[in-house]
């Protein structure tokens, strides 16, 4: 063995092996997100997420427990693809505003289709619980 | 779809699904969380939804200064039964989460085993762990409620 093949064959394929694994390891995730860390301040939009509605309870059909609230149809979600945003809905861009500002006042219910049915209701004497970290 | 609708009233978790969904205008699906994630999240909440018979959601996002009022007025609107409806709201900007249950959620959920709750899900927030903090809370809340009566074998 010459020398040229002894460098290639003890220091090369050793590095080669080590510069695919290291390129392995260490290339940038495809979809590597920003973690969340205590402390430091939340830019996303704001999301609800609901169970799925033909699951809850053990008590009859979905439709009458989902989120029923596209008018004129009981079995419409309304994040749903099968039915999307329905005209009534587009009453809400305007009266809503900005998202989660459920502002303490507006207990007004008589603004489009979609949020009438949804109208805050009265749940009784609340309970929970709350935390902080 | 417009994203104030969705806060008027909570959507499934994998309503974002690529192969359920193809909603490609409203940007990037998986901003908050990956899709991973988020179908962790909707097992979480259906399942629970589905053993207590409660209504379990869950709300990430922002709330207006008196936390408190705010989560209450979501979890007026979080469904058709109010009543029967459990209320997660986590602010991690703040660094709050409120639970908030109705009037028939809060006779199987006792205010006790939601601060217990809560404390589990603190704990895994401080960790920076906010998928994992909320389905542990989730199913601590839905174990503690137990199975509605029409559910029970006996």
């Amino acid at each position: 063995m010459t020398v040229a093949e002894t460098l290639l064959v003890y220091a090369g394929i050793p590095l080669a092996f080590v510069l695919v694994l290291a390129l392995l390891t260490l290339r940038p995730g495809a979809d590597r997100r920003p973690r969340y860390k205590p402390g430091q301040p939340w830019n996303h939009a704001p999301v609800w997420y609901e169970p799925h509605p033909a699951t809850v309870g053990g008590h009859g059909p979905a439709p009458s427990h989902g989120p029923a609230a596209v008018p004129g149809s009981g079995t419409a979600a309304l994040g749903s693809s099968m039915y999307p945003e329905q005209p009534g809905e587009r009453a809400l861009d305007a009266n809503a505003g900005a998202g989660p500002q459920v502002a303490l006042g507006t207990q007004d219910s008589h603004h489009g289709g979609a949020t009438a049915a949804r109208s805050p209701q009265a749940a009784g004497p609340l309970g929970g619980a709350r935390g902080t970290w | 779809m417009t994203r104030a609708p969705e806060l008027n009233s909570p959507r499934t978790g994998t309503d974002v699904g690529d192969t359920l969904h193809p909603r490609t205008a409203e940007g990037k699906l998986d901003e908050v969380f990956s899709f991973r994630e988020l179908a962790r999240l909707d097992e979480a909440l259906t399942m629970s939804s589905r053993e207590t018979g409660l209504r379990f959601t869950l709300y990430v996002g922002e709330l207006a200064t008196p936390t408190r009022a705010t989560a209450e007025q979501l979890h007026a609107r979080s469904g058709d039964h109010p009543t029967d409806a459990v209320l997660i709201a986590v602010s991690p900007g703040q660094r709050v989460v409120e639970v908030v249950t109705g009037a028939g959620a809060a006779r199987r959920l006792p205010d006790r085993a939601c601060a217990l709750a809560v404390l589990s899900m603190t704990s895994a927030f401080a960790n920076g762990d906010l998928v994992g903090g909320i389905v542990n809370g989730l199913r601590q809340l839905s174990d503690q409620a137990g199975h509605p009566a029409g559910l029970r074998p006996h």
